[in-house]
């Protein structure tokens, strides 16, 4: 993959901020998916899901750092090999996170379809929503300069 | 997309722990979750274990559209290391034992 360089809306991804900043911290101590850990001992599966927390801190990490002051005065993210990955999975985190705290009333079929009440939406959920929206479309970015041969 | 929960089986403790021990036959099992998208599950999935783009595709589809698929199957610790991985890229994955072992 060689370097890209995506324009956003500023208007439209900046409000969007908030709430992706808030998902991922509450990412901090837990991790986005809960599944189970391999039949082992306590210490096994601590260190299992320590490190699962490490991995993920590390590429929520990455991904917060494409919206720093530069991103504010052009509104452009890179992305290139070294970070596209981790910007990938921190996009699934923060996406399961954001279903889980705010979108899980909608229902799963309407999340898929985009068929939202939008006008009956808190501020908040619609905000939850928007940044949903917009991280999926991130990762289909990137995963279509990652491999092209990816059909949708 | 609908999550799926994993099968449980109802079996005395003793006889499930050391059929379970003697099982050399694991399986790498991921289940559905209705967040991530399908390109990024595709692209996961060849990554992971070099699947060329149908058969990426068709563990996909039926993750989601059977709610689970067996991704892979082998030896336990390299069904641990895969599951590890996959749940690094925050799909849902489990190893299961062979049930015929």
């Amino acid at each position: 993959m060689k370097r890209v360089e995506v324009k956003l809306n500023l208007e439209a991804v900046a409000p969007l901020l908030d709430v992706i900043k808030d998902a991922a911290d509450d990412l901090r101590p837990i991790l986005a998916v809960t599944a189970p850990v391999p039949d082992h001992d306590e210490e096994f599966a601590a260190g299992w899901t320590r490190e699962l927390l490490e991995g993920q801190n590390s590429d929520i990490g990455v991904f917060l750092g494409l919206f720093g002051s530069d991103f504010f005065l052009t509104g452009v993210v890179p992305l290139d090999p070294t970070n596209s990955e981790a910007i990938l999975r921190a996009c699934s985190a923060v996406r399961l996170r954001l279903r889980a705290k705010h979108l899980e009333p909608l229902g799963d079929e309407a999340l898929e379809s985009n068929e939202v009440p939008h006008d009956d939406m808190p501020e908040t959920q619609r905000k939850a929503f928007a940044a949903y929206v917009f991280l999926a479309t991130l990762q289909e970015l990137i995963v279509q300069h990652l491999d092209p041969t990816v059909m949708e | 997309m609908i999550v799926a929960e994993t099968r449980t089986r109802q079996k005395p403790a003793h006889a499930t722990a050391t059929q379970q021990q003697l099982a050399d036959l694991w399986h790498v099992v991921v289940l559905n979750d209705p967040v991530n998208l399908m390109s990024y599950v595709v692209m996961v999935f060849k990554k992971v274990f070099g699947f060329d783009e149908m058969t990426a595709r068709k563990h996909m589809l039926e993750v989601h559209e059977e709610g689970r698929s067996v991704v892979w199957s082998g030896v336990r610790e390299q069904a641990e290391a895969y599951v590890f991985t996959l749940q690094q890229w925050h799909l849902t994955a489990v190893i299961e034992a062979d049930e015929a072992a």
